[in-house]
C-alpha cells in the first residue's frame, strides 16, 4: 500500500479540522453569530484563543502520551504467558471503567486533587488507559497461532516475536484504540474546564452560563477542530512510521 | 456444561488478602469533620469496627481461598454468599461506627467515608464479580447487586446509615435526587429512542451509506461539550427564524438540544448494529426464503430481524451505556438530570454531593450494561435452540 493511500483518511479529517478552526476565528465567529440572529457581543481575541488552545493541547497531549505508553505497556504485559490468569480480571475492570463517564471521573478527582489541571490529567489518564489496554490485548490475541508457530519455528526469541510479529500484526487494532483515546483526551480536557482547568472548554462553559454565544461558538469550534486535527495527525504519523 | 470452573490464581488471592488488610487497617475508614467542606480527621478500621475487622478479614480470606480451590459451582456460591455477608457487615459496622462518633458533635459535623472503605469496597466487588463468573449462573451478575442494594437500602431506610455524610446529604435533598434520577432516565431513554429513529432513517437511505458512515463517524470525534454548546447556539438561531417552534416546546436551553446532542453520538453504534444485524442471515437462507415466495417485508420480520436480534440488543447496550453517561452533560445546558447534582457538588466543593450524583450515574450505567448483556445472551441462546 502506498503512503498516499494510507494517509488519505487523514485528508478529510484534517480539512474538517481546518474549517472548524476557521470558524473559531473572531471575525468568522461574530459573522456566524449574527447570521444566527445573536446580538453582536465581544469575541475572544486571537491571543486568548490561541493561549487556551495551547493549554488544551498541552493537557490533552500529555495525557494522551501517558495513556498510550501505559496502555500499550500494560497491554503487552497482560498478554504474556504469566499474566494469562489475570486477563479476565482486566476485562471486567475495563468493562466497569466504561460505565463511569469522563465528566464523573473529573468530578470525583476534584475533591482529591483540587482545582486546575491535575484532576483533569488524572481523569484523562485513568479513563484513557483502558481502551488502549483493551485494544492492545485484543490486537495481540487476534494474531493467528500459525504466525506465532512459524515465528517460533524459525527460531525467533520471545522479544523478537513481540516486536516483529505480534506488535506489527496487532498494530491496526492498537491504532484504532489510540484514535479513540486521543479523541477522549481532547474531550476530557474540555470537560476539565468544569474543574477549573483552563482549556478551550472554559469559554464554552462560561458562554453557557452567561448566554454569551460568540465565545461559546469559538470554544466549541476550536475544541472540535483540535480533535479532528489530532485525529488526522495521528493517522498521518502512523502512516509515515509504517513504511 | 461441566461443573468444573476456573479457579482464582493463588497469587491474585494473596495480593487480595494483603490489599484488603492494608485498606482496612492502615487507610482511614471514616473521616470526621466539623462541616461538610473540610477534610476531616481520619479514623481507622480498628477504631471503627473493633475486632470485627479481624472477622471480616478472615472471612474475606476464606472466600478467596475457596475461590482459589474452587472446582465446583457450590464452592463459588458459598464464597459469593460470604463475600456478600462481608459487604453487609462492613456497611452496618460503618453506620454504627459513624453514629457512635457523631454523638455529642455539633449538627454540622460530618462523618464521610475514607479511602480505606472505598478500596475495600472495590476489592470486595471485584472478588464478587469473579465468584459470579465462576458460578456460571446467568443473571446472578444482576441479581446479587440488586439484592445487596435492596438489603442495604432497607437498612438505610431503618436508619442504619443516618450518621454517614452521604445519607445526611441525601436526606437534605431527597426530592431533588429522586427527580434528577427520573430526569436522567428520561433524557437517556429519550435520546436512545431518538437515536433509534435516526439510525433507521439513515439505513433506509441506501445510496448514501458511504456518506452516512463518514458523518456518524465524524460526530464521534466532536467533544460532547463542544457539540452541546454549538447546538444551543444553533437552536436559538433556529428559534429566531421560526418562532412557532417554541409552541411545540423547543427551547435553546433545556431537554431539546440535549436530546439531539446525545442522540447524535448514539447514531454510530445503532446504525452500525442495524446494518450488521440485517446482514446476519446467510445468502442461502435468503435465497430459500425468496424461493418460498416470502415478500421483502416478510423476510425482514421473519428472517432478518430474529436472526439479527442478538446484534441489535448488543448495539442497544452500547448506546444505552453511552447515553446514560452523556446525559450527565445535559445539566450544562439546563436539561437537569444527575449531572446537576454533580455540578452543584463541584461548585460547592462538597465531595459527598458529587458522590450523591455520581453513584446513581455509575449504578444506572452498570445496571443497563448488565441487564442488556443478559438480554443479548438470552437472544443468542434462543437462536441456537
Amino acid at each position: 500500500m502506498t503512503l498516499i493511500k494510507r494517509v488519505r483518511p487523514a485528508l478529510g479529517l484534517g480539512l474538517t479540522g481546518l474549517a472548524l478552526g476557521a470558524v473559531s476565528l473572531p471575525p468568522v465567529a461574530i459573522r456566524l453569530a449574527e447570521a444566527l440572529g445573536e446580538p453582536p457581543r465581544r469575541a475572544l481575541d486571537l491571543h486568548r484563543l490561541s493561549e487556551l488552545a495551547w493549554q488544551h493541547l498541552q493537557l490533552a497531549g500529555t495525557g494522551f502520551i501517558l495513556v498510550a505508553l501505559a496502555g500499550i505497556a500494560f497491554g503487552i504485559l497482560a498478554t504474556r504467558d504469566f499474566a494469562a490468569a489475570a486477563r479476565p480480571a482486566i476485562d471486567s475492570i475495563a468493562a466497569g471503567a466504561q460505565a463511569v463517564p469522563p465528566v464523573v471521573v473529573v468530578a470525583l478527582a476534584l475533591p482529591v486533587l483540587g482545582f486546575g489541571g491535575p484532576p483533569t490529567l488524572l481523569a484523562l489518564v485513568a479513563y484513557g488507559v483502558m481502551p488502549v489496554l483493551r485494544g492492545t490485548v485484543g490486537g495481540i490475541q487476534a494474531v493467528s497461532p500459525d504466525a506465532l508457530d512459524a515465528a517460533r519455528a524459525v527460531g525467533l526469541t520471545k522479544a523478537q516475536i513481540l516486536t516483529r510479529v505480534e506488535l506489527p500484526l496487532a498494530w491496526p487494532v492498537i491504532l484504532e484504540a489510540l484514535r479513540t483515546a486521543l479523541v477522549l483526551a481532547v474531550a476530557t480536557a474540555a470537560v476539565g474546564a468544569l474543574a477549573g482547568a483552563s482549556t478551550l472548554g472554559t469559554p464554552i462553559i462560561a458562554g453557557l452560563q452567561n448566554q454569551n454565544t460568540v465565545p461559546m461558538l469559538q470554544g466549541a469550534a476550536a475544541t472540535a477542530a483540535l480533535a479532528f486535527l489530532g485525529d488526522a495527525a495521528l493517522i498521518l504519523v502512523a502512516g509515515m512510521l509504517r513504511r | 456444561m461441566s461443573a468444573r470452573i476456573r479457579p482464582l490464581p493463588g497469587i491474585l488471592a494473596l495480593g487480595w488478602v494483603i490489599a484488603m488488610a492494608v485498606a482496612l487497617l492502615t487507610l482511614p475508614a471514616l473521616r470526621i469533620a466539623p462541616n461538610r467542606l473540610v477534610v476531616g480527621t481520619p479514623v481507622y478500621g480498628l477504631e471503627v469496627f473493633g475486632w470485627w475487622v479481624a472477622a471480616i478479614l478472615a472471612s474475606g480470606a476464606l472466600c478467596v481461598g475457596l475461590l482459589v480451590a474452587a472446582t465446583t459451582r457450590r464452592r463459588a456460591l458459598v464464597a459469593l454468599g460470604f463475600l456478600a455477608l462481608c459487604a453487609i457487615l462492613l456497611a452496618l459496622g460503618l453506620g454504627a461506627g459513624a453514629a457512635h462518633r457523631m454523638v455529642g458533635q455539633p449538627p454540622a459535623a460530618r462523618a464521610s467515608l475514607g479511602a480505606g472503605i472505598w478500596s475495600a469496597a472495590a476489592l470486595l466487588s471485584f472478588t464478587m464479580g469473579f465468584a459470579v463468573q465462576a458460578s456460571r449462573i446467568a443473571g446472578l451478575g444482576l441479581f446479587v447487586p440488586v439484592l445487596l442494594l435492596a438489603i442495604l437500602g432497607t437498612a438505610g431506610h431503618l436508619g442504619a446509615f443516618d450518621s454517614l455524610s452521604l445519607a445526611v446529604e441525601y436526606a437534605a435533598r431527597r426530592e431533588a435526587v429522586n427527580e434528577a434520577v427520573l430526569q436522567h432516565l428520561g433524557l437517556a431513554g429519550g435520546a436512545v429512542l431518538l437515536g433509534i429513529a435516526g439510525a433507521v432513517l439513515l439505513s433506509l437511505w441506501r445510496r448514501g451509506q458511504g456518506l452516512v458512515a463518514i458523518l456518524v463517524g465524524g460526530v464521534q470525534v466532536i467533544p460532547a461539550v463542544a457539540l452541546l454548546g454549538a447546538l444551543v447556539a444553533l437552536v436559538s438561531g433556529l428559534l429566531r427564524l421560526v418562532p412557532s417552534l417554541r409552541d411545540i416546546g423547543l427551547s435553546a436551553l433545556g431537554a431539546g438540544p440535549a436530546l439531539i446532542g446525545i442522540a447524535a453520538y448514539l447514531l454510530l453504534p445503532l446504525w452500525r448494529g442495524l446494518a450488521t444485524a440485517l446482514r446476519a442471515p446467510d445468502p442461502a437462507s435468503l435465497d430459500a426464503a425468496t424461493g418460498l415466495g416470502l415478500t421483502r417485508s416478510q423476510i425482514l420480520w421473519r428472517l432478518r430481524l430474529p436472526l439479527g436480534a442478538p446484534i441489535l440488543v448488543g448495539a442497544l447496550r452500547v448506546a444505552a451505556v453511552q447515553s446514560l453517561g452523556l446525559a450527565t452533560l445535559g445539566a450544562l445546558i439546563g436539561a437537569g438530570g444527575l449531572g446537576r447534582i454533580v455540578f452543584d457538588g463541584m461548585a460547592q466543593f462538597a465531595p459527598d454531593l458529587i458522590l450523591l450524583g455520581a453513584i446513581p450515574i455509575v449504578a444506572l450505567s452498570l445496571g443497563a450494561e448488565r441487564g442488556l448483556s443478559l438480554a443479548e445472551d438470552a437472544a443468542r441462546l434462543r437462536l441456537r435452540a
